[in-house]
């Protein structure tokens, strides 16, 4: 049973063209999903769509195979399972300091104080930014910042966590160190999928890949398989793995 | 971004000094009790002390640096000497003329609104306005206003950063030669700055409702800072010696 799958999904922006054509995806629990594809394939919007951010024009997303729900209290319930951190941090710290912006997930599923700090706490050091714990969110550097978005999410205890170029606009040496502190999230049973233009980081990094264009899947399986696959990756605009 | 800048600099500083952690009564007591005192008793030598003491606090104390502490005074206090200097004249039927007593009241307020300035300082520069804003939430201010203040608050530096990134862009284009084109440039970039203000406030939206919020009130852990008693002593004790100073020399 697929932990989340995407059936006939349709997207389209307001006098745009459609973002999302028809798509179908599933997400297993404990396999690492990278989805790619050329700027405006509608990968964005995909996740968008996965924790109920945005609403399909068309098809539905079903949740151990039950469809979900759009109402307060369906969402609410989504969310705490599936959690999203978007591209750019600056878009999701709003808060003054590091500790207090990873605190505001928690509070919104109504956690006693205690138990928001215990799971403050326990975000903190597996993002591995215990020490910025005070620190004003807009005196962090960039890679910093991503951090903190991410244990923002992390706080929640999704089973679930999209990412949205978890690595886009960091260094080497970070994206590797990123990319390590994920795999611990892994193992404690959060289910990784994200988005990304790296082909390279996801053929050594994702178990399964999907490649987007036009706003549809046009290939899903080992990544290892499919990132080598030139014709198909030549499809969906981009450079095959090695090549 | 001059204002900016400065803005930043007490940010970073507030947020770095050695009284960060001492609790808001203390400081606030301390800041508002100076303040008073200031106001309450003649400038001399009331105003002063409270003036000495306050730098003493901020800068000596809580380890403030001094270029730092100068740049916070220096736009009130360039205020304060433009409306001294005016004192310095009197208009009367025959014209412009020397003012009796001029120089004296001149430097009566301009020692009292610095006393009064630096007072504020205390607080202002060993506090983040987060914690400021905070103190007001224990005083019962609605919740929006926070909000809206925090969010402000967090805007602030974004958009600072945006605009210096445009900034940099057109000058990069010279779009900031000559005072024609600099007006030009400017305006472009204050016309752009709303939108992009709104596309990011929309995103933010996003990302707050993916954190489980759905449109009540932005609830965060906000840690306490215990009052210490023996700090709050030693404020009421220096305020208690400036009034009993201000009275005696009255």
């Amino acid at each position: 049973m697929s932990l989340i799958r995407a059936e006939g999904l349709s997207h389209s922006y307001p006098g745009g063209v459609p973002a999302l054509d028809r798509l179908d995806l599933a997400i297993e629990r404990g396999r690492r999903l990278a989805i790619l594809g050329s700027n405006g394939a509608g990968k964005t919007t995909l996740l968008l769509h996965l924790n109920g951010t945005l609403k399909p024009t068309g098809g539905r997303i079903l949740i151990d195979e039950a469809a979900v729900r759009y109402d307060r209290a369906g969402l609410a319930a989504w969310r705490r399972r599936v959690g999203l951190v978007l591209q750019d941090a600056d878009d999701q710290l709003f808060a003054p300091s590091v500790a207090e912006d990873v605190s505001f997930g928690p509070m919104n599923l109504d956690l006693p104080d205690a138990e928001v700090g215990t799971r403050v706490a326990e975000a903190l050091a597996a993002l591995d930014i215990a020490d910025l714990a005070e620190r004003p969110t807009h005196m962090l550097s960039f890679g910093q910042k991503k951090r903190v978005a991410i244990a923002g999410a992390v706080a929640m205890r999704p089973e679930v966590l999209l990412l949205d170029e978890p690595t886009a606009g960091l260094d080497g040496r970070s994206a590797k160190r990123l990319l390590a502190t994920l795999a611990d999230l892994e193992r404690g049973g959060t289910t990784l999928v994200f988005t990304t233009h790296d082909v390279d980081m996801a053929f050594r990094f994702a178990d399964d890949a999907a490649l987007f264009d036009r706003g549809r899947v046009i290939g899903c399986g080992e990544a290892k398989a499919i990132l080598a696959d030139a014709g198909l990756m030549d499809r969906a605009g981009l450079d095959a793995a090695g090549g | 971004m001059g204002a900016a800048g400065v803005t930043s600099t007490i940010d970073r500083i507030a947020h770095s000094n050695r009284w960060r952690s001492r609790s808001l009564v203390e400081k606030s007591a301390l800041a508002f009790g100076l303040l008073a005192v200031s106001l309450a008793f003649p400038p001399w030598p009331t105003a002063a002390v409270v003036l000495v003491v306050a730098v003493a606090a901020t800068v000596g104390a809580a380890g403030v640096p001094v270029r730092a502490w100068a740049l916070a005074m220096a736009a009130p206090m360039g205020f304060v000497v433009t409306g001294a200097a005016t004192l310095l004249v009197t208009v009367g039927a025959d014209g412009l003329g020397i003012a009796p007593n001029g120089l004296g009241e001149a430097v009566a307020l301009t020692l009292r609104a610095g006393a009064a300035t630096a007072a504020m300082l205390t607080l202002a520069l060993t506090t983040p306005a987060t914690d400021l804003v905070a103190g007001l939430a224990r005083l019962r201010v609605p919740a929006e206003l926070i909000e809206l203040a925090l969010l402000i608050y967090r805007f602030l530096f974004l958009l600072g950063d945006t605009l210096a990134t445009m900034q940099a862009a057109q000058e990069a284009r010279l779009g900031h030669v000559g005072w024609r084109r600099r007006i030009r440039s400017s305006g472009l970039l204050a016309a752009n700055l709303l939108p992009r203000a709104l596309d990011r406030a929309h995103r933010m939206e996003a990302g707050l409702a993916a954190r489980g919020w759905s449109g009540g009130p932005l609830r965060v852990l906000t840690p306490r800072r215990p009052v210490s008693a023996a700090g709050l002593a030693s404020v009421v004790a220096m305020l208690a010696a400036l009034t009993a100073l201000g009275v005696a020399t009255r």
